[in-house]
């Protein structure tokens, strides 16, 4: 065989051409069923399997660094650290006091309405890997998959409003789009009057724009957006930003208004992966 | 005299791994902007000098492996990867003997029609990236291409 192929290289050089044309049609083969017509979700699952080895080898140093300097966090730091979360603790029980009977009244409200929108019930938590994907994106990928019933669309929260959504399930690992991408979208409520618009991302994970408000909304320095609950894959009233500046030009008909996420876009390390009840 | 005669496949297969997981590995705030595509210039690398190795195939299982990791659309690296491969191997007889100044140009060239076949996919797809940063990773490559084709060198010649 390898005599047999060690001939002449300029007889090799000929079929160059041809190779490359049959790997290109290939490609671009692939490119087709994957774009148009979703063929290949079953062959990337698998294929991200064969890589998830890689993603983990790339990414455990990383927890294994995080892991040490835990364990040998002093005890002072931790004590403080112990004495933080006991007051949140006794934050949060004192809020979710009343939640019950809350959720309760909304549901009345809504059953009253007749409004599709749901309030969220289960959820499970993901931890960000720490694995670089394109730096001109905002995505990242989390450690949990279809095996989890994550699902494309479905919407992810942190611990301070809304994160993103997930575009792609692998068997094991799943990729959210960010808040901020700037091909991301959310449907936004301005929470002090319900003036409805539509977030897009800027591609800085601190900066949400609004583009389409126009001079004469009212809209203010301050005020907080919320989820609406339109297009139907974020439920609605979750916190997705704080208006920090509105600019309007006269000459111009739209404002240009600049948002603060409410999410810690660059910096969350546990993110939630909820399913609303319809 | 001639190298081709023995394969260098597991020096090649070895250093494609160690290429991808330097794509993914992450990097702080301002490194991540200015990674150049490592695994591109691996794969250019032994388009060069050992085309008989790889070949093209070597290009489309490196393209298909970055398209898993944070392609878009699954076969858009691979598509790229191959048609610069294609003519990397069309002109390797003239670039193994170019000075090394000649040499980086060269593979600029080549690196900036990846980006732009990627670019193009990306646009034509509607996933387009627009800001200027993505252009930094071909010269930065070119940079470092005399380094990293001296070091492969040297582990090629163990």
């Amino acid at each position: 065989m390898v005599a047999f192929r060690s001939t002449d290289s300029s007889g090799r050089q000929s079929g160059l051409l041809l190779r490359c044309v049959l790997y290109s049609m290939v490609a671009i083969g692939l490119m087709i069923l994957d774009r148009h017509y979703h063929q290949l979700t079953g062959i990337r699952r698998v294929l991200s399997v064969v890589v998830y080895p890689l993603e983990v080898a790339v990414a455990s140093p990383f927890e294994g660094w995080d892991w040490l300097h835990e364990s040998f966090a002093t005890r002072d730091a931790l004590r403080a650290d112990k004495a933080r979360l006991e007051e949140e603790l006794r934050m949060a029980h004192f809020r979710l006091q009343r939640f019950d009977a809350m959720e309760n009244e909304v549901r009345k409200l809504r059953a009253l309405r007749e409004n599709a929108a749901g309030v969220s019930q289960k959820f499970i938590v993901g931890d960000v890997m720490n694995i670089d994907l394109d730096a001109f994106r905002a995505r990242i990928v989390v450690d949990k998959g279809a095996r989890d019933g994550v699902f494309v669309g479905q919407a992810v929260l942190d611990d301070g409003g809304v994160f993103g959504q997930v575009a792609r399930v692998s068997e094991l690992t799943c990729e959210v789009i960010l808040v901020s991408d700037p091909t991301h979208a959310t449907p936004v409520q301005v929470n002090r009057n319900g003036l409805r618009t539509v977030a897009v991302g800027s591609g800085d994970p601190n900066h949400l724009k609004l583009p389409y408000v126009s001079t004469a909304a009212d809209i203010v320095k301050g005020d907080l957006l919320v989820t609406s609950g339109l297009g139907g894959i974020f439920p609605a009233g979750y916190p997705v930003g704080t208006v920090v500046d509105v600019h309007r030009d006269p000459a111009a008909s739209l404002a240009d208004v600049d948002v603060q996420p409410a999410a810690a876009l660059d910096r969350s390390r546990q993110l939630l992966f909820i399913w609303v009840d319809k | 005299m001639n190298r081709d005669d023995r394969l260098p496949r597991s020096a090649m297969a070895l250093t494609s791994l160690v290429a991808l997981v330097l794509a993914i590995v992450p990097l702080p705030f301002p490194l991540d902007v200015l990674r150049p595509d490592f695994l591109v210039i691996v794969v250019l690398y032994w388009s060069i000098r050992a085309p008989r190795a790889g070949g093209l195939m070597l290009a489309f299982l490196a393209g298909l492996s970055i398209d898993v990791v944070q392609g878009m659309v699954l076969g858009q690296h691979a598509f790229a990867l191959v048609l610069i491969a294609a003519w990397t191997m069309q002109v390797r007889l003239r670039v193994r003997v170019f000075s090394v100044l000649q040499q980086s140009l060269t593979i600029f060239a080549f690196l900036v029609g990846y980006q732009f076949v990627l670019f193009w996919i990306d646009g034509a797809t509607g996933n387009p990236v627009t800001s200027f940063g993505r252009w930094l990773a071909p010269p930065i490559g070119a940079l470092l291409w005399p380094l990293l084709s001296g070091l492969l060198n040297r582990l090629n010649e163990r």
